[in-house]
């Protein structure tokens, strides 16, 4: 008896199979202008960060310009994985490719080479052989940021809201970037103090790069500690590590105590929320990858793509800066501050980008 | 009659593994029948593609090699990605350190990363041995350790001028890769790994048909108290055994790490570890069905990205699916009991 049910099981396999076969292959739709790709770094394409930023550009274009939009996830994150997925959009027609992070960075100097008719935008990095001589290749983009415009802005909002108390700064690893976030900040703080009446004090020992951007419980910890000693605001520019720092704000302010974390990257608002709409982040400083992307796209197709070129994206472009909705500030700080971002734009306001008399 | 009761198993479990995966391509509103032939044309459909399935393929024989062999003798080695990773942070340790001729640079890297994964693996063994605790815990126990080993070690020791997450790129003259076999399949990753596993399938099959050893380590794998009856020294055997499976899964370590991979990255456990599980239970645990089975993985891996760029499968729909025909594929024991439910059939009727 059972033998039978499973011959009947096979047959039904094998008609399944006959059945899968008939079907013919839908006709292809027609081919729009341009196929735009994308390669998600290490992480998921909701990760609130380089990956979903990208992508949001890239739909957005695809959507506005009637583009062919496609993101690939590679199975890993050494070079080979990249190259891969890479070579399968290539191989798949999507010939624009864009890919965010620095980890692309020699994984671009090879495919710049060897895709030769294909166009890569490489946001927050430039290609190079390991060796860290930057080769932008003529069919390349290489797009960096003005952190310390982001973080100077971010930290003029952050003083004017507050008025007093003292601040604090996390950092992921102690690299380039976000150590421009960090003095950006400090110098915004400072403006504020010199300029608009403000009394902010920040700390040395406020002032940490935790060395990872993945550490979530040691950013928990660090935020913790800096709290205790009486920080209300801190800048948290590192990743999973903020993300722990997030979280101890929540649990703080859930508690009626007065925490606060200033975003990084995008708008972090729904990140921090703790109870119904209310959020612990203070604001964002922004990096606008998705404006980033998206200008890079439109460029492609008004045939204006500055190949070769190295790109800064800063307050001049728009590519930087806090968001236009912060329900946490006050209206007249938010026009305060659109107010010393349009000096930052038309240049009487500079923000320099080295370390000056600043902390770490 | 054997043989053919595990090639029927196995082309069972992978043809009910593609069936779920059409399903689920079906589900997600794509044509089942366009998905796999992009996911096969992304394998195989032009040398370069053909290169890449073969070097996904070199880590899967070493790890389905691996467990393979620890299953003949009755042991679970789940700790093949732990193995792994000692053998490549070894062979990274070696690479980025030492400089001398490449034909003695590399058989030391493949000698030093093949002792470190016997030690991580005879460690586990020596406890089942000695004290009777179950390998399974032992080896997973021993994969964390393996991993925060390379967390601390590479940026202490080996971190490149700017990544903290990443070791130095590791120099041509360590390197698996050769100019010729990239040459021949176009810029692929393929590397000399791939002779290595093909070299590593032919000794372990030796070892199991062919020698005392390997008849030994059987036996204690069929009734370990039979085996003990008759003379053989079980203790010895698991240590034994579990020290070639480390040695296995070591290698693997140094072919990605020096070979496929450029550097080794921080807070990663192979995947290939895991895999090597399925690779082992569809090829059977014999070497050549391990060799098949890797190649079928091989495709399926390097495949999926081609697949998900034409289809409007997104990718992680993709990994779900070729994870559903991994885990069917793996399923063979239902399809051998089928098989003896059809053959005993046979056999009354005839």
């Amino acid at each position: 008896m059972k033998s039978k049910i499973s011959v009947v099981l096979i047959g039904i396999l094998l008609v399944l199979a006959v059945a899968g076969c008939a079907k013919k292959e839908a006709p292809a739709p027609a081919a729009p202008s341009m196929k735009v790709g994308m390669v998600t770094d290490a992480g998921t394409i909701d990760d609130k960060s380089f990956n979903q930023g990208t992508w949001e550009g890239v739909l957005r274009a695809g959507t506005e310009f009637k583009l062919d939009t496609k993101y690939l996830k590679p199975s890993g994150t050494t070079e080979a994985d990249y190259l891969k997925e890479i070579g399968n959009l290539y191989d798949a027609g999507y010939k624009f490719i864009v890919t965010p992070g620095f980890k692309f960075e020699t994984t671009i100097f090879q495919a710049q080479t060897k895709y030769a008719d294909a166009k890569f935008v490489l946001i927050d990095g430039s290609p190079h052989a390991g060796d860290w001589k930057n080769v932008v290749g003529p069919n390349t983009v290489s797009i960096f940021f003005a952190e310390h415009e982001s973080g100077f802005v971010a930290g003029v909002a952050a003083a004017l809201q507050m008025k007093t108390g003292s601040f604090g700064f996390i950092g992921g690893m102690e690299i380039p970037p976000v150590q421009k976030f960090n003095w950006g900040f400090q110098r915004g703080v400072d403006y504020a103090n010199k300029n608009l009446g403000t009394k902010i004090t920040i700390k040395a020992e406020n002032v940490i790069y935790q060395g990872s951007f993945d550490n979530v419980a040691a950013g928990q910890q660090i935020a913790a500690s800096m709290y205790d000693k009486g920080v209300t605001v801190i800048f948290a520019a590192a990743g999973g590590v903020g993300v722990g720092a997030i979280n101890e704000a929540k649990a703080r302010a859930t508690a009626g105590k007065t925490a606060w974390i200033v975003g990084v990257d995008v708008d972090q608002y729904a990140d921090g929320i703790y109870t119904g709409d209310k959020s612990v982040i203070l604001t964002s400083a922004m990096k606008r990858i998705d404006v980033a992307a998206f200008d890079m796209i439109k460029a492609e197709l008004d045939k204006t793509f500055p190949g070769g070129k190295t790109l800064t994206f800063d307050a001049k472009n728009n590519g930087v800066g806090i968001p236009a909705k912060n329900p946490n500030l006050a209206p007249e700080v938010q026009a305060k501050v659109e107010e010393i971002f349009k000096l930052m734009q038309n240049g009487t306001i500079t923000v320099p980008a080295d370390q000056g008399t600043f902390i770490k | 009659m054997s043989r053919f009761k595990n090639l029927f198993t196995a082309l069972a479990a992978v043809v009910l593994g593609l069936l779920a995966g059409a399903v689920f391509m079906a589900l997600s509103g794509s044509n089942p029948l366009a998905g796999f032939y992009y996911l096969f044309r992304g394998g195989l459909m032009n040398m370069e593609r053909i290169g890449n399935t073969l070097a996904s393929a070199t880590t899967l024989v070493f790890t389905g090699l691996a467990v393979a062999f620890s299953f003949k003798t009755g042991l679970f080695n789940i700790g093949a990605s732990g193995q792994m990773l000692m053998g490549g942070l070894t062979a990274t340790a070696i690479g980025l350190s030492v400089q001398m001729p490449r034909m003695i640079l590399l058989p030391l890297i493949v000698l030093a990363a093949a002792a470190a994964g016997a030690l991580w693996a005879a460690i586990p063994g020596f406890l089942k041995a000695k004290f009777n605790v179950h390998e399974v815990v032992a080896t997973i126990m021993m994969n964390w350790i393996a991993y925060w080993t390379v967390y601390y070690t590479i940026p202490a020791y080996f971190k490149g001028t700017f990544l903290e997450t990443e070791s130095r790129r590791i120099p041509a003259l360590a390197s698996f890769r050769v100019e010729w076999l990239t040459n021949i399949f176009r810029g692929s990753y393929i590397n000399m790994g791939v002779f290595l596993a093909l070299t590593a399938v032919i000794v372990i099959a030796i070892i199991l048909e062919k020698t005392t050893l390997g008849f030994e380590l059987k036996a204690v794998g069929f009734n370990r108290y039979a085996a003990e009856y008759a003379g053989i020294h079980v203790p010895k055997n698991i240590v034994l055994s579990m020290s070639i499976s480390g040695i296995l899964a070591g290698l693997a370590g140094a072919t990605y790490y020096l070979g496929y991979a450029v550097n080794m990255q921080i807070g990663v456990v192979p995947s290939a570890g895991i895999d090597g599980i399925a690779v082992a239970l569809l090829g059977a645990n014999s070497p050549w069905g391990v060799l098949a089975s890797s190649l079928f993985f091989g495709i399926l891996h390097s495949g999926k990205g081609f697949m998900n760029a034409m289809t409007k499968v997104p990718p992680e729909i993709g990994d779900t699916i070729i994870a559903i025909i991994i885990y069917f594929a793996a399923t063979g024991v239902l399809f051998t009991r089928l098989w003896e439910r059809i053959t005993r059939k046979w056999n009354k009727e005839a």
